[in-house]
């Protein structure tokens, strides 16, 4: 190493300055070479602020981070002063020269980052069953199709992670990741004709075949096999006069499954030395029916100079299960679930609860090869203990009973199977299940090209005796420019389960000799008819694209396409067609490098520095802030959490629930009169709305700033059912049934800023924009599935559970901020108007009008406390919910069919063929106009579903106290 | 079909620790890219790890991590 004066030192800083942004793992590269002292910046600002909690009705707890580099000069001065700080970093950075080869333990990356990444999965529609319909008479077999018209299995999830040195050495990294889901699943497998399916039928064509709507699940089933285990039908075919056996294919049970989300956030913190890391971590993920929570330990030890790293990790994670069941009592279940199934007694509702555990642990190697090679080399083992099952897994269990008058005169080597009065089980799968497998990686540099190939093969064993491999590889091609893409291609094949069928054939006892045994089956030990325990095979391509801005914003796309096929199994001996399917996933991610923002170019000398000077805004304030040069922009993330529970108020009073219940829901169906007088069915006990908000702000001049702001929501609400209107004979509306839960993409909204005044104390600003509607407003209610709402299926749910407005919306804002010394304060005018008149379900949201007053002390240099008075005022909804028109195809359908009729003669007999009748058609439909809006009124049966009770004024109040972080790597 | 996997793992260890020449720290450039991290989208890998997770019955990679069930 040459001998660097002071002089050089300095120019040199500037050089790597410039480079380190463009290429951070170039510029660690220079650094161990020793050909250029590399410099590592203190990475950008980031303001926390959190807290700013109006009273109710509405509490809201908003949080905000944004990152930015608009100190960068100050940064680049604070460094000059400390060389020291330099050279410490150096060290760090020195062990991380592999930054991908190390990562996989304590995830040793190299530099403060945050990232977001929202992600869509949509699978391919499930195969479509028949229905069979026999002329008994004529002998003849017709199978129609039944229309599969629910949408199958969609995901929208959203991931954020950061990660951050909290000091040289010591790193933490967290992540947030969220999913919604819904759509069709399958429940299980059955025989197609068996029973399991019943086709709904809508009406009748034409020529006089039936019109099937759909198709529901239901437990009765029963049927003839022959030795080889084939499933028949038998029917009596009368111009034969003898029995006749229709062999049938293996078809899904489909349920739905209404919009549902999952959260989970855990944390990893790890401390680092030259030549080894340990790391600790937890989380916890919650879903209405799962909760998982989880800690992790890991160790990395380098060895051989670096060509040698060890790692190893353990993790435990325990998880309690809490699922309802048998809402429409075609589910039954053996007794090792008896214990674990408690019932109410007013809903009728089984409520399972268990618990499972499950311990893991890995043991990894990774080599250099050579200088364009590295290997990984990795073992694991996990022991999982417990519940064990998907309670929403059932199987289909026939029973065979060898005394069953039913076996005789059967053709030779036929039996009679019967499952009825309960065939369909919860499945059962062993208490325990130990896993092995063994991984290898192999990255390839290819110099010509500059990409590099990396080819992986896995290996699973379990004691379910199922054996998994996977094979993938994939080619990460930079083009330049900062781009790269990067093809890929996975196989996956594995061996069933012990305990899989698509269906069961089992003994089963006289069953008049054995009342204590459900139905006479005697269970097999363990059984499951998951297609995931089955023996197939997948293959999933796909590629990913992402670019490297300067200024540490990176993004990346991908989109991935997945097969599931029982024919690509390894060696043959696959799962049956029924059972494939495909999905497809897209994503999109925004990677912010923290280091690499807050870094200018070096020289913008002038000592221009507002940040550390701008005014506390309550973190509930949109548009609180412009950005202060041309050039500047700025990553933020908010969040803001939205709870409404508590009394319901009209104008300033109080006002009864049995008020509500009779005057909040005018026009509803009452069930004892049949009138619209029946008030309301459920109310409202909560709901809570989570929004993520990210802003990306950009100044192109020193007085406009463009602002973008995606959002992601989800909400949830509680409804329940007044304890008058309980009805102890029926078994409808469980209390805690009603809970309904959307998620996704919110409207996303798009601004310009302009400061109108700027003196070092005072600020005024506007803002200018309009929200896009992105976000989801057809969510409709689903009732198959494990739900049961009382025929509300393909309903709207209650307006505020939408995901956006639905419209176009204009949002001005005005907003004024100033200070003095330790004091801040401020106002903002706002408002939101919707441009059209209504959105594709038929509404628009009320205009709403804000304007908040606020002030703040500063108590310390990073604590300050805020106060804020809000006054909003929102109008009511406009419009409403389209008319629900799914009833009406059946009653032009009955119309028609109460039309088309042969004359009479004088003597009653009828002349001729049958005949349509407009008049008669017209009358029939006039006559049924009272059953539509009957239909429709039943779809609202709670205060939220009525456009009138939406808007009003509201003052909220609020106490907050805000954080910033004025040094560090979090500096603000 | 698991001698199988024991003979690869030992004909790897064998190249590796026979073939493994020293590769000294300035000779290590092609090795220090992004392109060469063992995993350069560790977002979206978590994501499909996620969704493979969801549809297959083999524990994934990151078994030693823990998480939720997201089973839909």
């Amino acid at each position: 190493m040459a001998v660097i004066n002071k002089k050089a030192k300095k120019r040199n800083f500037k050089e790597s300055l410039i480079m380190s942004f463009d290429d951070q793992r170039k510029c660690l590269w220079y650094k161990l070479s020793a050909t250029a002292p590399c410099v590592a910046l203190p990475p950008a600002s980031m303001q926390s602020r959190t807290n700013d909690n109006p009273l109710n009705p509405a509490a809201l707890i908003p949080f905000v981070v944004s990152l930015s580099n608009h100190d960068r000069t100050q940064q680049a001065k604070r460094l000059l002063k400390k060389p020291d700080y330099t050279s410490l970093h150096a060290l760090t950075a020195a062990a991380l020269i592999l930054p991908g080869l190390l990562q996989s333990t304590a995830n040793a990356a190299d530099e403060d980052n945050v990232d977001f990444q929202y992600s869509h999965y949509q699978e391919g529609k499930r195969d479509g069953i028949n229905a069979l319909v026999i002329e008994p008479e004529t002998g003849t077999v017709t199978k129609f199709p039944v229309p599969n018209n629910r949408n199958p299995i969609e995901v929208d999830s959203l991931h954020g992670s950061g990660r951050f040195s909290l000091a040289d050495r010591v790193k933490f990294a967290f992540n947030y990741i969220q999913d919604t889901w819904s759509g069709a699943t399958p429940f299980g497998s059955a025989p197609e004709f068996s029973g399991a399916n019943r086709a709904r039928v809508k009406g009748i064509n034409d020529d006089g075949t039936p019109i099937y709507t759909g198709a529901s699940p239901i437990a009765s089933t029963r049927g003839y096999f022959d030795s080889k285990g084939n499933f028949f039908t038998q029917y009596f075919n009368s111009s034969t006069l003898q029995n006749t056996y229709i062999k049938n294919r293996t078809v899904h049970v489909m349920g739905y499954a209404s919009p549902e989300t999952r959260k989970q956030g855990d944390f990893k913190l790890s401390y680092e030395w030259d030549e080894a890391a340990v790391e600790a971590g937890g989380g916890i993920s919650i879903e209405s029916d799962y909760e998982s929570r989880f800690a992790n330990l890991g160790g990395r030890m380098d060895f051989n100079q670096k060509q040698t790293t060890v790692n190893a990790g353990i993790s435990y994670t325990n998880s309690a299960i809490e699922s309802f069941i048998n809402p429409n009592g075609y589910v039954s279940w053996g007794e090792q679930h008896a214990s674990l199934i408690s019932s109410n007694s007013l809903s009728g509702l089984g409520i399972l609860r268990a618990n499972r555990e499950d311990w893991a642990a890995q043991l990894g190697l990774t080599q250099v090869v050579n200088k364009d090679a590295a290997v990984e080399l990795g073992m694991g083992y996990t022991r999982s203990t417990g519940f064990l099952e998907n309670p929403y897994k059932l199987s289909w269990l026939l029973g065979v009973d060898p005394d069953d008058p039913r076996q005789q005169g059967l053709p030779e080597g036929f039996f009679f199977a019967d499952g009825s009065g309960g065939s369909a089980y919860i499945e059962q799968r062993p208490d325990a299940r130990n896993q092995w497998h063994w991984n290898t990686r192999w990255a390839q540099y290819v110099e010509p090209l500059d990409a590099a190939l990396h080819l992986g093969y896995s290996f699973a064993h379990d004691d379910w005796g199922i054996n998994a491999h996977t094979f993938d590889a994939d080619w990460v091609q930079p083009l330049g420019f900062g781009w790269t893409v990067t093809p890929r291609i996975r196989y996956y094949s594995q061996s069933a389960a012990d305990f899989y069928s698509p269906y069961f054939i089992v003994p089963a006892e006289n069953k008049l000799l054995s009342e204590e045994n459900l139905n006479g089956i005697i269970f097999p030990e363990n059984f499951s008819s998951d297609q995931r325990l089955s023996g197939y095979g997948t293959l999933s391509g796909g590629i990913t694209v992402s670019k490297q801005f300067a200024k540490g914003i990176g993004m990346e796309a991908g989109v991935e396409y997945y097969t599931h096929q029982g024919s690509l199994k390894l060696g043959g001996g696959g799962e049956q067609a029924f059972a494939d399917f495909d999905y497809w996933v897209a994503n999109a991610a925004l990677k912010v490098n923290l280091a690499a923002l807050g870094q200018g170019a070096p020289g913008s000398g002038d000592s221009h520095n507002h940040h550390g000077d701008h005014p506390n805004v309550p973190a509930g304030v949109l548009f609180g802030h412009t950005l202060d040069k041309t050039g500047d922009r700025m990553v933020g993330y908010r969040y803001m959490r939205n709870q409404q529970a508590g009394a319901f108020l009209q104008g300033d009073s109080h006002v009864s629930e049995q008020q509500i219940l009779d005057k909040a829901c005018p026009g509803s169906v009452s069930n004892t009169t049949g009138g619209f007088d029946g008030g309301c069915a459920i109310l409202p006990r909560e709901m809570t709305m989570n929004m993520h908000m990210l802003d990306l702000m950009y100044a192109p001049t020193d007085w406009l700033t463009l602002m973008l702001m995606p959002q992601f929501v989800d909400m949830t609400m509680d409804n329940y059912q007044p304890e008058s209107l309980i009805d102890p004979n029926a078994h409808a509306h469980g209390g805690g049934l009603h809970g309904h839960e959307t998620g996704g993409v919110g409207d996303t909204g798009m601004y310009a800023i302009f400061k109108l005044f700027d003196r070092p104390n005072h600020h005024l600003h506007t803002s200018l924009g309009v929200t896009a509607p992105t976000g989801d407003v057809g969510i409709k209610l689903k009732d198959e599935g494990l739900q049961n709402l009382q025929g509300l299926d393909g309903a709207y749910i209650h307006y505020g559970m939408q995901l956006g407005s639905g419209t176009w919306d204009f949002k001005p804002s005005l907003t004024y901020t100033g200070k003095s010394n330790a004091w801040s304060w401020g106002a903002q005018v706002g408002g939101t108007l919707r441009l059209e008149g209504s959105n594709k379900s038929g509404y628009a949201l009320g205009d709403i009008f804000e304007s908040s007053v606020w002030g703040g002390y500063n108590l310390t240099r990073w604590l300050s406390a805020t106060v804020r008075a809000a006054y909003t005022w929102q109008g009511s909804i406009k419009g409403r919910y389209l008319r629900s028109t799914r009833f009406d195809e059946g009653i032009e359908r009955e119309c028609k069919s109460i039309s088309t009729y042969s004359d009479f003669d004088e003597f009653g007999n009828p002349i001729g063929s049958p005949v349509f009748h407009q008049a008669i058609y017209n009358q029939c439909l006039a006559d049924n106009e009272g059953t539509k809006l009957s239909n429709d009124a039943k779809d609202r049966t709670s205060p939220s579903d009525f456009p009138a009770n939406y808007g009003g004024h509201y003052v909220d109040v609020g106490f907050g106290l805000s954080a910033t972080i004025p040094s560090g790597s979090l500096a603000g | 079909m698991l001698t199988n996997i024991d003979v690869t793992i030992i004909l790897f260890l064998t190249i590796l620790l026979t073939a493994c020449a020293p590769v000294q720290p300035w000779e290590r450039g092609n090795l220090a890219k992004p392109q060469m991290a063992l995993d350069p989208y560790p977002m979206q890998s978590s994501l499909r790890a996620h969704n493979y997770g969801s549809r297959e019955a083999a524990a994934g990679d990151n078994a030693a991590q823990g998480g939720g069930c997201g089973c839909y």
